[in-house]
């Protein structure tokens, strides 16, 4: 009994330090949850108002089967889902029940009303300036209540997502001088128009002459598909130069609104213009107060209380083509403005960060090659330093777990680990390493001062470690707070991995360090 | 300690370490008042402390991934032509200095035609860019809470290391000596032409907690008198906090070099510059203090 206990790995390991830093690790392992050779689909989204959202179709689980044919890849499911039509019944099992709805349209094609995504090999989140995608900061135009700023985040999120854009994250953020911004991040895609929808307030408003007809709410529904009667209805090579495509619509409006355009059309004149009649006023259209339209007014319609109109508007380009793809763009901007509403107020782009995929790829990758040198380099310089393997390593290691231990916790918390937080990271390994050394010099100076023992030691240097641990934390607080919050991945890393590192992996380094050099 | 230096080449060097340390002081006195000097001139000269790019001075900058070999100076000046703005361009080189592409920095200008005259002269598609642009308002407010932020964080750093040494004089030394490594790294930057961006911002931020970590060490190995001689515990201490610097600024130039990533090249460089400085600052500049407090704390006899 007498050698197992003198056994320096028994020692170690039963160390409540080292017991701690073990349970840390196991807890960070299963944070991360990486799932090697993990394959299979997962629901990433599920669009607005679709049959699926209603009928409770839930994101984030395990895709297993649609119409009763297993799924397990991208080419399977869109094999598996291509001879699907509008209005077909469509059965998803997952791992957390099955789901049946109808397939809707969108864009003049069969829509399921979801989208499917490879399962990510571990629960950690890839920052956008890796993964690529488009981040948009944009200003209020004046002051917002809270209320008033949850509204504008809920539609916003609402006309990516009607717009036909998945994996968006919009939220509200704050700097040092009071600012609040609206921060949308969209990974994935790099679409400008995107950009556009965000930013226009949206007021819609439809007059003749100086009297108001409709406006956005008064719009009950929008037809989206050419079956319905949405679509390009003519290109024209317009005078002067390039081409002019029109789109139109149906919207069905409020009984009210029926009403108001009967009085108002009902007291018109009628004018011949070409072979046809019409009222002696346009029906014009407004977007932002801008006119965007104006539209003759068939005379049958005269006084008559309708529900259903049409809006029109129009794309132009150099070429046909060009024109075709501006008017349907314009159309389906439209359409999502008028489905979704209208924002309290103008939101101004204040910033633009367009990350194309590829470049993302090429900066992870080769920022991980750079990590695993650096920490080699590091290892290196150890090794000449100390000359033994039962110093180097055990540092090493103890830097090693507060990388994976770093990455648990931000799992954990969902903090998507970006450039910032990798340089995060790297500083936080580089401020871990110098607490190491400084415990393994203190332990070693033993020689003209035998009297002072281990606890002396340690407690010494602990007294140095957690006076640089307070400089650091002190000035990463103001980060979290600048910048509206670009920054902050870096400042949360390297309070994690400072906290960690002094609460966690040090004392278990100390521990490991004292048994392997006290022989 | 047992292992002070052994080698005989830096016998003349320890000579020189040990009894002419307050003449050396004025090395990192010096190199201090010089550089508050290039920030008086920077200041004069552009109106500003510190030359920032376009991330916290508001424009556009655009990272293109392409195989084409382009002459940077020769691009720039089409592109300048072309908007009527100045243009900055810089090749992007990944591992062992491949190329992978060219970063263009714009001043204000209306991103849709820029990126259309950048697709047009160097012929790689628009849609695969890298894109951002910030608009002055936004650079403006954001750089106004960088510097309050960095002053806070001084602020905070000093306040923790009063807190912990609870002696005026070393505290004093020690924020001192993060002053220094902050002013003489933001000084060298515009020297060597570094323009600040959003992410060499959180460097200079760790900078602050960072450099100050070799003082720590050595201010408290000096106070606490576990040593022999005060001699024994700067060397005690140069050999852990040299270690230290030179683990840390290997990682980071290793990042450097192999890192295509503008954020994390601009942080790796401000902390090693920052590092470089702090080695001076610690060494030179605080023992030399360290060691004056003591001599005149051993006369008083409080020792």
């Amino acid at each position: 009994m007498v050698e197992l206990k003198e056994n320096p790995a028994v020692k170690i390991l039963t160390s409540w330090r080292v017991i701690i830093l073990i349970l840390f690790l196991l807890a960070s392992y299963v944070a991360i949850s990486p799932k090697f050779g993990e394959t299979g689909l997962q629901i990433s989204d599920v669009k607005y108002n679709s049959s699926a959202q209603i009928n409770g179709l839930p994101t984030n689980v395990k895709l297993q089967a649609v119409n009763d044919q297993l799924v397990t890849s991208l080419p399977e499911f869109n094999d598996k889902t291509s001879n699907i039509k509008q209005g077909d019944l469509v059965r998803v099992e997952t791992n957390k029940g099955t789901f049946v709805f109808k397939a809707g349209t969108f864009e003049n094609a069969p829509d399921l009303g979801f989208t499917v995504k490879k399962i990510p090999k571990s629960n950690l989140q890839q920052g956008l300036d890796l993964v690529g995608g488009v981040r948009v900061l944009l200003k209020p135009e004046g002051e917002l209540t809270q209320q008033q700023f949850a509204d504008v985040v809920d539609i916003t999120t609402k006309r990516l997502n009607v717009f036909g854009l998945k994996e968006i994250n919009v939220r509200q953020v704050s700097d040092l001088e009071g600012n609040r911004f609206l921060l949308v991040e969209m990974a994935g895609t790099t679409k400008g128009e995107a950009v556009n929808l965000i930013s226009q307030q949206g007021k819609f408003e439809s007059k003749i002459g100086n009297e108001s007809v409709f406006g956005g709410p008064d719009i009950k529904q929008v037809s989206r598909s050419s079956q319905e009667g949405a679509g390009i209805q003519t290109c024209n090579e317009a005078q002067g130069s390039g081409w002019l495509c029109r789109f139109s619509f149906p919207v069905t409006i409020s009984i009210e609104s029926a009403k108001r355009h009967a009085a108002i059309t009902g007291a018109l004149d009628t004018q011949l213009v070409g072979n046809e009649q019409y009222l002696s006023k346009k029906l014009d259209l407004y977007l932002d107060g801008e006119l965007t339209d104006s539209l003759y007014i068939s005379s049958s319609l005269k006084g008559l209380e309708t529900t259903t109109f049409t809006i029109q508007g129009s794309g132009t380009g150099n070429s046909k083509q060009e024109a075709f793809t501006d008017a349907l763009a314009n159309m389906k901007k439209l359409q999502t403005i008028l489905i979704t509403g209208s924002l309290p107020v103008k939101l101004d782009i204040v910033k633009t960060d367009v990350i194309s995929p590829a470049l993302g790829k090429e900066f992870l990758r080769t920022t991980i090659i750079a990590l695993i040198v650096a920490v080699i380099a590091v290892g290196l310089i150890l090794a000449v330093r100390y000359r033994r393997a039962e110093i180097a390593i055990p540092i090493m290691l103890t830097s090693l777990s507060e990388i994976l231990i770093i990455f648990g916790i931000a799992a954990l918390i969902k903090q998507s680990i970006d450039l910032a937080a990798i340089a995060g990271i790297l500083a936080t390994v580089g401020t871990g390493v110098d607490a190491q050394l400084v415990i393994t010099d203190e332990v070693l100076a033993g020689g003209q001062q035998a009297a002072y023992n281990w606890k002396e030691k340690l407690k010494r240097s602990f007294f140095i470690i957690m006076g640089s641990y307070s400089t650091v934390i002190a000035a990463m607080i103001p980060l979290l707070l600048i910048g509206a919050g670009l920054l902050k991945g870096f400042a949360i890393v390297t309070i994690i991995g400072a906290t960690i590192g002094v609460f966690v992996t040090r004392p278990a380094y100390a521990r490991i360090i004292e048994v392997l050099l006290s022989k | 300690m047992e292992g002070q230096p052994k080698s005989s080449f830096l016998e003349p060097l320890k000579q020189v370490y040990e009894t002419k340390y307050k003449l050396l002081m004025f090395i990192t006195i010096g190199l201090l008042i010089f550089s508050l000097g290039v920030l008086a001139y920077q200041k004069a000269t552009t109106g500003e402390f510190i030359q920032k790019d376009v991330s916290l001075k508001g424009g556009l900058m655009v990272q293109l991934q392409t195989d084409r070999q382009f002459d940077t100076e020769q691009l720039a000046g089409q592109i300048s032509k072309e908007l009527g703005v100045t243009a900055n361009v810089k090749s992007l080189s990944a591992l062992a200095g491949q190329p992978l592409g060219y970063t263009i920095e714009l001043e204000k200008t209306n991103s849709k035609t820029a990126l259309a005259a950048i697709e047009k002269i160097t012929g790689v598609p628009s849609s695969t860019y890298t894109v951002e642009e910030s608009s002055s308002t936004l650079s403006e407010s954001f750089f106004r809470s960088v510097v309050k932020s960095i002053v806070i964080a001084f602020v905070f750093m000093s306040a923790m290391v009063f807190l912990y040494f609870k002696l005026p004089f070393r505290s004093f030394a020690v924020i001192l000596a993060g002053f220094s490594d902050l002013i003489e790294t933001i000084a060298l930057m515009q020297i060597f032409g570094i323009k600040l961006s959003t992410g060499g911002v959180a460097a200079l931020l760790m900078l602050i907690g960072y450099s100050v970590d070799a003082d720590i060490l050595l201010s408290a190995r000096g106070l606490k008198q576990q040593h022999t001689s005060t001699m024994d515990a700067i060397y005690s201490s140069i050999k852990t906090g040299l270690t230290m610097q030179i683990t840390a600024v290997a990682a980071l130039a290793v990042l450097y070099i192999a890192t295509p990533a503008a954020m994390l090249k601009q942080i790796s460089i401000i902390l090693i510059i920052g590092l470089c400085v702090g080695m001076l600052n610690a060494w030179i500049q605080n023992a030399g203090l360290l060691r004056i407090y003591l001599d005149w704390r051993k006369e008083h006899g409080r020792a």
